[in-house]
């Protein structure tokens, strides 16, 4: 081998890669959005990185990284396989009310409740999910519509549980009573708890499973072209079966883990006003469903937006001005692997 | 007639469909041309926005109207060039284009208006209702279209210029020929890029309407995230109607009566957390059994981009 | 002075260059044949003809005069037409609306319904093309949708008819009779292009031949005054021997097995409709047929990617009628597909993930789940080497791989399989003849090891020059099963279009 290929190679190598240029497209869109409405788009971002990555905000950002790194594995898992999951919102909700309930009815002790109850949301969530992956491969419902369709009910029942039935009627809010104590995941070091090391072994299991295991390796190729998959001897609807339970799972555990670990109980629309499902979607979307590269661009997500409460608190700039630039890297990145695609 | 089938049901499921059929128009004619359309919650959210604006500055129902279409075309250009002639995924584009019309309306609100939230103004004047005077004695038709806004009208008149457009005149034809096989059409001389970012455009108007119909038709006022679901069920529709507008206004009529009758269910108690979802499930309920057989045989990706889900075993995409 | 020339046409595709400097030249009411191998430039010379592509340098001029085409508007408004090989319909459309889409008669905003069907009756009446104006494209014959695409050039008034490989869809009389029709056309004056790669077409119907190689125009020949032979050595460029080389089968027992296999279709008829068929070992069973007959549905129901409606089939003594791939590639199956990138290789993959498909669940290349990357690279690796596949390493993708390469990827990856049953569907499309003549000798190869070799080709010529036997399919029958001495292109030719000995 002689040297020119390898000079081409770190030539290449330099060329900026596409995210960066969407980050700063974005960066530029938002920019002048922030300028139109009479502020300081440098003050701003330089809220969002002050607000995110100094010492004192590190912790926030960590702690919405844990469910946010949760909702986009649950989002890149069947991405990686060329399907869509809408259905996050549902997942976790209903992983978030068993995992409020079942410490309120289980006997015994700490731990052991905590974990029987993590594993009933991922099984609840699981199956819920699942369900979208049945009509697709039984009766050909497009999981990309019916697997949103199904997030609706599951709120609306999730809602009315916790309004209803199970409503802490010491308080009269729309939430169930207060999980006891000994069954809350234990604290670590400030806003850390056992769920982030949980979600974090979720990441390493996602890495390990798609470099290393048989179940990766057909899972990228059916993401890659679904008719090899299939003719190479994949067994494809029961694939898509077990990846939208794991996604569903994944889901179900962060609800769990967002109510046995920092809220304590179920309180209605709390686990789905910070759209976790979305931007975990985003996230996966920005790497096509890579898990490493999912974690990395979650990551940046939290950071952007803990860094966003600063930026609202400091400059007056409305802090969902993250989600347009989550949006707008979306985007762009969309209609250039389009222009890539058509070169090629 | 007594019991759910009150005057008010059918008022209000007539209602309720209007925004949802002239979104579902939108989401035919995209399907008709080749462009999935998944944006459509995002471009009546963007709409009804624009509506609201339009609305407070001009004071003017017709301003409102106005400011809304512009706004919806305006947004529609991403769709309208982005899956066409940039040649993105669809999908993602159309997920893409939902979370920024959440974002960027949530942003402007606090911008303009200063709240977030709601926003209503005594300023802003809603959609006319007009009164038929003959209609409103009678039973059922009377009920249901008796006293509706000029969009509810124009809702259910589109449906049929859509129609008669589609599949009586050369446009028409051409429409369809180039939804159904772009490379036959682009070797009889039709400029298929030029067809499909006009028609998303067009489309993308009929959004702008949707949304009005939204923020102006019964009480003139917006609400983050709006839409709330409605842009969905219409891409829902346009897949059970099978890219046909009367299909398509069906599908669409049986949402808009599940809407009303969750009203109704309401007011005889249910808590509203339960008959909200009832769109939802009818929805659902639709999907099961238009699709109760069994498709096992793969498709071509090239099948599998074309505008019509319903068809599709699996939707594959390539994101990376 | 000739009706239409080409000078000194250059068209670049990146790195590619497909023509350079073509010269063509085609004389009023004459029937011109274009000849040359794949990749020669026929079909990149007959989109510049049409404007679907601009040239890079060259000129095109009509009756002396230079014109240029930025789009088909123009070539048709200069009075060209184009059949092209995949048709191009809208199968949901009825075929008046095929015909006049995008210059359709109008009465107001509308469509002049009565007008248009009127005039569609008229035209192809005029020239005796039989089609009923107001069928759906979808549910016709392929015959009569050329039939279609013919009249749509004809409602333009095209006089320069170009047709891409016309014949390659057709049964030998729906071939006579289009030539029939294109001799009745430059009868009348018009002029015909007809692009082919069959020496015997070109024989029977063409007054000259412009025969391409490499992108450059090699020869221009009368056909009354040309040999076979003369026309191969100048597409080719070299003496070429047609005949592969192979001892008598030495047939074992058998192996794939199937029994009144039926598969039912969109329409009331099965597209595979009792199918019985046995390939023994160290034999290979070639499937004649007109492309469209259920040879593909046949196939799927085989390999299990379609399941059958009726009927059995039998790998290696196991039934695996309600199998899966899995299980049936478990029993002793590989296969070569039609679509080598649609169907047989990820072509964003690297070519080791490609090679690996398969073979991912048992050892070496996994155990317990878990996969070996390095076992899966030096596997890659050894094919690569093996297979004399041209790729810079094995963790490049294959998506830039010509199509011999990519089709070396793919026949490589099966016969590593070792598997008693190979199914090899169309192996040779769109190859050079080098790589058509490797993988002519890997199959009789691989039957000589004693596989059960099925070999489904719409090329007639390949079918005959490899199989022992012939199973001849027209509309989902099997019509025959002939030895090796009883089939010829006359009598195969004679039953796929539908005709069994005895009614002929």
């Amino acid at each position: 081998m002689n040297g020119a290929p390898r000079w081409t190679a770190v030539a290449l190598r330099l060329r900026p890669p596409p995210v960066a240029i969407a980050i700063l497209f974005a960066a530029l869109t938002g920019g002048a959005l922030v300028l139109v409405s009479g502020h300081d788009p440098l003050q701003a971002y330089a809220e969002i990185v002050r607000g995110s990555l100094s010492r004192d905000s590190l912790p926030d950002t960590l702690n919405w990284a844990t469910p946010l790194v949760g909702m986009t594995l649950a989002a890149a898992l069947p991405l990686r396989g060329g399907m869509v999951n809408l259905g996050g919102d549902g997942q976790l909700v209903i992983g978030g009310l068993i995992g409020a309930l079942l410490p309120l009815v289980l006997p015994g002790q700490g731990a052991l409740v905590s974990i029987v109850a993590l594993g009933a949301a991922a099984l609840g969530a699981g199956l819920y999910a699942m369900l979208a992956a049945w009509g697709e491969t039984r009766h050909g419902i497009p999981m990309l519509i019916s697997s949103l369709l199904l997030s609706y009910p599951a709120v609306g029942v999730t809602s009315y549980l916790a309004r209803f039935p199970f409503r802490d009627v010491a308080t009269g809010l729309p939430q169930t009573p207060m999980i006891p104590e000994a069954a809350r995941l234990y604290t670590l070091s400030g806003p850390l708890d056992a769920g982030s090391l949980l979600i974090a072994a979720i990441a390493a299991a996602a890495i390990f499973v798609d470099r290393r295991t048989v179940v990766g390796y057909e899972l990228r190729m059916r993401g890659k072209n679904l008719r090899f998959a299939g003719y190479g001897g994949v067994r494809l609807d029961r694939q898509a079966m077990r990846t939208m339970f794991a996604s569903g799972a994944i889901a179900g555990v962060v609800g769990a883990i967002l109510v046995l670990g920092s809220q304590f109980r179920f309180i209605d629309d709390a686990l789905l006003s910070p759209s976790y499902t979305w931007s975990g979607l985003m996230a996966a979307l920005l790497v096509g469903g890579e898990p490493a590269g999912a974690i990395l661009s979650a990551l940046f997500f939290s950071a952007l937006q803990t860094g966003g409460f600063a930026m609202q608190r400091e400059t007056s700039v409305p802090r969902v001005l993250t989600l347009v630039l989550q949006a707008i890297v979306i985007l762009f990145l969309a209609m250039r692997q389009g222009v890539g695609r058509r070169a090629s | 007639m007594s019991g759910i089938f009150t005057p008010f049901l059918f008022q209000s499921a007539v209602q309720a469909i209007s925004p949802i059929l002239l979104a579902s128009l939108a989401g035919v004619l995209c399907g008709r041309v080749g462009v999935f359309n998944l944006a459509l919650e995002g471009q009546m959210l963007v709409g009804a926005f624009a509506a609201i604006v339009g609305g407070y500055f001009s004071h003017s129902a017709l301003g409102g109207v106005a400011a809304a279409m512009a706004g919806a075309v305006a947004f529609s250009l991403v769709l309208a060039y982005g899956a066409t002639v940039f040649r993105g995924d669809p999908v993602v584009i159309g997920i893409g284009m939902n979370l920024l019309a959440s974002g960027l309306t949530a942003y402007l609100l606090r911008v303009i208006f200063g709240v977030s939230g709601t926003f209503s103004d005594p300023g802003i004047v809603g959609l006319g209702r007009i009164a038929i005077p003959p209609l409103i004695g009678m039973p059922i038709l009377g009920w249901a279209f008796g006293r509706q806004s000029v969009l509810t009208w124009a809702a259910f008149a589109l449906t049929a210029v859509v129609s008669v457009v589609l599949f009586k005149t050369p446009v028409g034809l051409r429409l369809r020929g180039v939804g159904e096989q772009a490379d036959a059409a682009e070797t009889l001389g039709i400029d298929v890029a030029r067809y499909r970012v006009g028609t998303v455009l067009v489309a993308g108007a009929l959004t702008g309407l949707a949304g009005a119909q939204l923020a102006l038709g019964a009480v003139s006022v917006f609400a983050e995230d709006m839409s709330a679901g409605r842009g969905w069920i219409a891409v829902v529709a346009v897949m059970l109607g099978r890219n046909n507008p009367l299909y398509a206004a069906a599908a669409c009529v049986l949402f808009g009566f599940a809407d009303a009758l969750s009203i109704n269910l309401q007011s005889e108690g249910l808590p509203n957390q339960l008959t909200d979802i009832s769109p939802y499930v009818a929805t659902l309920a639709a999907l099961v059994i238009t699709h109760r057989r069994r498709t096992r045989v793969l498709k071509p990706p090239a099948e599998v981009d074309a505008a019509t889900p319903g068809e599709t075993a699996t939707t594959q995409r390539a994101v990376h | 002075m000739p009706e239409i020339e080409a000078v000194g046409i250059v068209k670049r595709y990146g790195g590619l260059v497909a023509n350079d400097g073509v010269d063509l030249s085609v004389d009023r009411g004459e029937i011109h044949g274009v000849m040359g191998e794949n990749g020669a430039g026929k079909t990149t010379l007959m989109s510049i003809l049409f404007g679907l592509q601009t040239p890079d340098a060259g000129e095109i001029r009509i009756h002396g005069a230079p014109v240029r085409f930025h789009s088909p508007i123009d070539a048709m408004a200069a009075g060209m037409g184009m059949v092209h090989q995949s048709f191009k319909l809208f199968a949901s459309l009825e075929v008046w609306e095929n015909i006049v889409y995008g210059a359709e008669p109008r009465r107001g905003p509308f469509i002049d319904r009565r007008a248009a069907r009127a005039q569609v009756a008229e035209l192809a009446g005029r020239h005796r093309l039989a089609v009923d104006p107001d069928a759906t494209v979808g549910e016709l014959s392929v015959g009569v949708r050329q039939r279609v695409e013919i009249l749509k050039a004809l409602y333009r008034d095209a006089r320069v008819l170009i047709l891409d490989e016309p014949t390659a869809v057709l049964t030998p009389p729906e071939r006579d009779a289009l030539f029939g029709v294109l001799r009745r056309l430059a009868a009348e004056g018009r002029t015909v292009l007809l692009v082919t790669h069959k020496l015997h077409e070109a024989a029977a119907i063409t007054d000259r031949v412009t025969v391409l190689r490499d992108g450059r125009t090699v020869a221009v020949l009368r056909t009354a005054e040309t040999s076979a032979r003369d026309i191969i050595r100048a597409m080719i460029g070299r003496n070429v021997n047609l005949i592969v080389e192979k001892g008598p089968a030495q047939a074992g027992a058998p192996s794939l097995a199937a029994v009144d296999l039926t598969v039912a279709g969109a329409a009331a008829k099965p597209v595979v409709d009792r199918v019985s068929l046995t390939v023994r070992a160290g034999e290979i069973v070639g499937i004649a047929g007109v492309a469209g007959n259920g040879q593909s549905e046949l196939v799927e129901a085989l390999v299990g990617l379609r399941p059958p409606d009726g009927g059995r089939v039998e790998i290696c003594g196991i039934d695996v009628t309600a199998a899966d791939v899995e299980t049936r590639r478990a029993a002793g199956l590989a296969y070569v597909p039609e679509d080598r990138a649609a169907v047989g290789s990820a072509l964003t993959a690297s070519a080791a993930d490609n090679l690996a498909m398969g073979f991912q669940r048992a050892a070496p290349l996994a155990r317990g789940g878990l996969i070996n990357p390095v076992a899966i690279a030096e596997r890659a690796r050894a094919l690569i080497r093996r297979y004399a596949i041209r790729i810079s390493s094995e963790r490049a993708a294959v998506g830039k791989l010509s199509g011999g390469n990519l089709q070396k990827v793919v026949v490589a990856r099966e016969l590593s399989h070792d598997a008693p049953v190979l199914i090899a569907e169309q192996p040779t499309r769109g190859l050079d003849i080098g790589a058509t003549e490797t993988i002519h000798a890997r199959l009789i190869a691989e039957r000589d090891n004693g596989r059960a070799v099925l070999l489904v080709s719409a090329e007639l010529a390949e079918i005959l020059a490899l199989s022992d036997r012939v199973l001849v399919m027209f509309e989902g029958r099997v019509l025959a099963d002939l030895a090796q001495a009883e089939a010829d292109e006359d009598s195969v030719g004679l039953l796929m279009a539908g005709r069994t000995w005895e009614s002929a």
